[in-house]
């Protein structure tokens, strides 16, 4: 007999739809028919038959809600409509079939009961489709905006901020794990989805949720089911989060792996566990090497980047995500002093400028210190001596100058010293007799002289 | 009964088609015709996707329409604008370079656990091959303190320059496919080249030289033939110019014999005139591409053999690299590679064959063949690096280097024989493959293998995380770097590809 009831109770996904069809079917008749009045009989019959089966949704629904342990404040709604659905419907059957037990329904316009029936028809299926699939079912594809408006909880992404100075007092759990967990997983795994039956967003839920047991086995990451499903190739079924889905970095999950074999501690800084700084680097804010100064600038005029591509110097944005521009005379060989001014309609945008095989003499910096965000730029194979170098002082983001192969002299490498931002002199010349790489400014800045060789050694003609 | 049957729908056929008029076929194809049009006009399945690369017009048309070698910006923040891509092909021996194993030594000679051979397949290897030590002795080098053999000695003042992937793997273990899959990310034909895709990407800042140029040394071709650096389904300007470095750089690029070069200028003028006047009548933007054409063709008839002439290096950069004028050898090729990058080439592609150390005969063993190989190349790629690096360049430029698969810790024992010569067999589980220049962590080393260097135990990364990590430098996201096809976006790394962090700067 409960095997009866059981499955009678799992029919009510499928039974539901009958009525829903014929409560929509005698609607549209009615729609149809609203003239001339010619299919009355029809339609009450219809709907007859619609009340009888929403009786038979109403039986099966509270037998699913006895055989499948949902709680009544869960299902209360959704009953109630349910019952009054088919009432409902007996009462419009009723009404259209002229029955002689109700007369005083004829009082009742047959539109209005229709449209009541229609209002508790969706009500009703809306709820049940909320007790199946979850409130949010239609929300959820939704974007975060929209959401927000209509006052539903969005999904907030908690970031990693840890750093060189102060990871060590960071607590493993709550600034590390909890937001991999978060971004990565809670979503599924939320008291509202709970796939699985696994819930992952507090720390109770953590150690006793999970439909085969506990995920987590404290020391051993081996045999706890949150770290391997991670671990698992996505192509496997049993890898967790589902493939399309989107997935934890290959350190995010290394950290998974510790914090478990650590015996997952909820309230231990990183520093007490004694954790190697290295499995937390990937997360400390990067500064960017970028050739172009960390400031936003406006966009150079398209008329001016032909004016300077048409004279033949090449001219393109350093990526799409900036305006910065890189300015390179590979094409213009002639390229002499008096060119410079080309440079002017685009001066505030150019950041790396390439110069090298040029024409070009010293005077070239007076123009050069009118590029006030120039941040690289090559000068190699020309005849430049640096004895002009001094004006490009004023550039704050110069990190980087190529004058190999050109006349320098070494005198006028003191100059540098006092570039704020300079890394990099290149001052490869074959003709000097300095090798290898130097530093200056305290080692800020490299000054490389090349001039490598590498030596016959005796293994160079051995012949096997 | 059965012939008036077939007679019958024969009639019926034959006074279907009789119904049918040129009218009603024309209507027919209206629709169809119609419909495919419609096809390339909403993009295939997805109306919303943005159009392929250099699509911002101008004028009507894009500077890519005009130039298909036009330079367009990454989409993000390159580290590096050119690439240097050193590949041994034959599959160099991991074990006798970088992946040191001493306790594959005292396993010499002995036979390979069968755990290791359950369920693989080796190109030669039958039955139960033996172990086979490594065949050099290895030193911990530079600051780093990083891995390499005696036969680098020149290589070892450099390796603090570079950092190692020494667990990579392949699923391929005969050289064309897993050559094609180095390069294309298929071991099928048919994918783009990296080379292809970057150039298609990026285009090229030269306009008198390809954007993509390949150099081969080692007397062949790459097994895989030409299709290592073709251009798939990309446009064919895209695909790499091989250019010999003995005879001319580039076949039939000197003018015929008569031909002078004012009688090709000539030509060409004329040419481009009745062009010019094409394009006013129908301002098709493909005659403006072909005029571009065939300037930029006449500007690389100087441009080329000019870039390809080592004569003019002076003496002490000639003896750094080892080069032998007139001869084809890995050395001139390295000083070619980083005359192109200098002149900004985009995309230089060395092949050097003769790494099949299979020990058939002394050219293949790992202790006499593989060691003239390691020669052959340790002053010049050590030189291009101490080269790039005095230039300035090496900070702008990527030099990757390696293999299509590595090596088999055993000993091949082809046709299950005892062979003369200690060789070893085809490995695709793990190898070594190095990269230095912009971007890259100077003295890394990612990734570890077992005792015996079978397989890779930590830091396992896979051909298409290597190709992630070259479009990453180049400021290219890889996932989001595509071109439609047969009705799909292609995408280099397939479906696959992490970049491989630990060994960036």
């Amino acid at each position: 007999m409960d095997i009866l009831k059981q499955l009678l109770g799992r029919l009510h996904p499928l039974v539901v739809h009958l009525p829903i069809g014929f409560i929509i079917a005698g609607l549209l008749l009615q729609f149809v028919d609203r003239k001339k009045k010619e299919f009355t009989k029809v339609i009450s019959l219809i709907y007859l038959w619609g009340a009888y089966v929403a009786v038979l949704a109403c039986i099966t629904g509270y037998l699913q809600y006895l055989g499948e342990g949902y709680s009544f404040n869960s299902v209360k709604i959704h009953l109630w409509s349910g019952i009054a659905t088919a009432l409902c419907c007996f009462i419009l059957w009723a009404r259209l079939a002229t029955v002689s037990f109700a007369a005083m329904l004829q009082k009742i316009p047959v539109l209005v009961i229709s449209g009541l029936l229609f209002v508790l028809i969706s009500f009703t299926g809306h709820q049940g489709g909320n007790i199946t699939h979850g409130e949010d079912y239609l929300v959820e594809p939704l974007p975060n905006t929209l959401k927000a408006a209509l006052g539903y909880p969005v999904f907030e992404e908690k970031e990693i901020v840890l750093s060189e100075t102060d990871w060590e007092s960071a607590v493993f759990y709550t600034d590390v794990i909890a937001p991999i967990l978060n971004n990565n997983c809670v979503s599924c795994h939320n008291p509202k989805k709970a796939k699985g039956e696994l819930l992952l967003h507090s720390e109770e839920s953590i150690l006793t949720s999970g439909e085969n047991g506990p995920v987590l086995t404290a020391h051993h990451p081996e045999k706890s089911d949150l770290f391997l499903r991670m671990e698992l190739p996505k192509s496997n079924d049993r890898h967790m989060p589902p493939d399309g889905k989107r997935q934890p970095s290959k350190e995010a999950i290394k950290l998974v792996e510790t914090w478990i074999a650590k015996g997952h501690p909820f309230t231990t800084t990183i520093g007490e566990l004694k954790l190697p700084k290295s499995l937390f680097a990937p997360y400390f804010p990067k500064s960017e090497v970028m050739d172009y100064p960390p400031t936003e600038i406006a966009a150079a005029a398209t008329d001016s980047i032909h004016y300077v591509k048409n004279f033949g110097l090449h001219v393109a944005p350093i990526s799409e995500r900036t305006n910065y521009l890189k300015v390179s005379a590979l094409n213009l060989p002639t390229f002499t002093n008096a060119d410079a001014p080309y440079l002017n309609a685009i001066a505030p945008q150019i950041a790396l400028l390439d110069l090298g095989g040029t024409q070009i003499t010293d005077d070239i910096c007076t123009a050069l210190a009118k590029l006030p965000n120039l941040t690289r730029v090559q000068l190699d194979h020309t005849q430049l001596t640096g004895s002009q170098l001094e004006q490009l002082k004023s550039l704050q983001y110069l990190k980087s100058i190529n004058l190999s192969y050109t006349n320098f002299k070494e005198e006028y490498l003191s100059v540098l010293t006092e570039f704020k931002a300079l890394e990099k002199v290149v001052l490869f010349n074959p003709e000097h007799h300095k090798t290898g790489t130097e530093y200056m400014n305290h080692g800020k800045t490299a000054v490389e002289y090349g001039n490598y060789t590498l030596p016959v050694i005796s293994s160079d003609s051995i012949v096997y | 009964m059965k012939s008036n049957v077939e007679r019958l729908i024969a009639e019926k056929l034959q006074r279907e088609v009789a119904a049918k008029t040129r009218r009603h076929f024309i209507k027919q194809c209206a629709t169809g015709m119609g419909g495919l049009a419609l096809g390339s006009i909403f993009m295939g399945c997805d109306p919303l996707r943005p159009q392929q690369a250099g699509t911002g017009t101008q004028n009507g048309f894009t500077e890519r329409d005009l130039n298909p070698l036009a330079t367009l910006p990454p989409p993000f923040s390159p580290r590096v604008k050119n690439v240097i891509y050193l590949h041994m092909a034959g599959a160099p021996s991991q074990l006798e370079m970088f992946d040191y194993k001493p306790e594959l030594a005292k396993l010499n000679d002995q036979a390979c656990p069968q755990s290791f051979l359950e369920g693989k397949k080796f190109a030669f290897i039958r039955g139960t091959p033996k172990l086979l030590g490594p065949q050099a002795t290895f030193k911990q080098e530079g600051e780093s303190g990083n891995w390499v053999s005696d036969n680098l000695p020149h290589f070892k003042k450099v390796v603090d320059e570079v950092a190692f992937l020494k667990a990579v793997h392949t699923d391929q273990f005969n050289h064309g496919p897993a050559q094609l899959f180095m390069h294309t990310g298929s071991p099928r034909l048919g994918r783009p080249s990296i080379g292809s895709w970057v150039t298609y990407g990026l285009g090229s800042e030269n306009q008198n030289l390809p954007g993509f140029v390949v150099l081969t040394s080692g007397g062949k071709a790459p097994s895989a033939g030409k299709s290592v650096w073709g251009s798939g389904f990309l446009p064919s300007v895209y695909q790499g110019v091989q250019c010999r470095s003995k005879g001319d750089p580039v076949l039939y690029i000197e003018d015929p014999e008569g031909i002078s070069r004012d009688l090709k200028k000539n030509t060409i003028k004329a040419i481009n005139e009745i062009n010019k006047k094409e394009y006013a009548k129908y301002a098709d933007p493909e005659i403006l591409a072909r005029i571009n054409q065939y300037e930029m063709a006449y500007r690389m008839q100087i441009a080329v053999p000019e870039v390809m002439n080592i004569n003019n290096e002076p003496d002490h950069i000639k003896e750094m690299y080892g080069v032998e004028p007139g001869k084809e050898s890995f050395a001139n090729n390295c000083l070619l590679a980083r005359k192109l990058v200098e002149d900004g080439v985009r995309f230089v592609q060395l092949f050097d064959w003769g790494w099949d150390a299979h020990g058939t005969d002394p050219s293949t063993a790992v202790d006499l063949g593989l060691k003239n190989k390691c020669r052959e190349i340790d002053r010049p790629m050590t030189a291009l690096l101490l080269d790039l690096k005095q230039r300035g360049l090496l900070e702008d430029t990527l030099v990757v280097w390696g293999g299509e698969f590595g090596r088999t810790p055993m000993q091949e024992n082809r046709e299950g024989k005892t062979m003369g010569f200690k060789g070893r067999d085809h490995h695709g589980d793990a190898f070594t493959m190095w990269m230095a220049g912009g971007g890259i962590k100077k003295g890394a080393s990612h990734g570890t293998t077992d005792s015996i260097g079978f397989a890779g135990v930590d830091g396992r990364v896979s051909v298409h995380d290597v190709h992630a990590t070259i479009l990453h430098l180049l400021g290219f996201n890889h996932e989001q770097f595509t071109y439609d096809f047969q009705g799909r976006p292609f995408r280099l790394t397939d479906v696959e590809g992490e970049i491989i962090r630990e060994i960036l700067a």
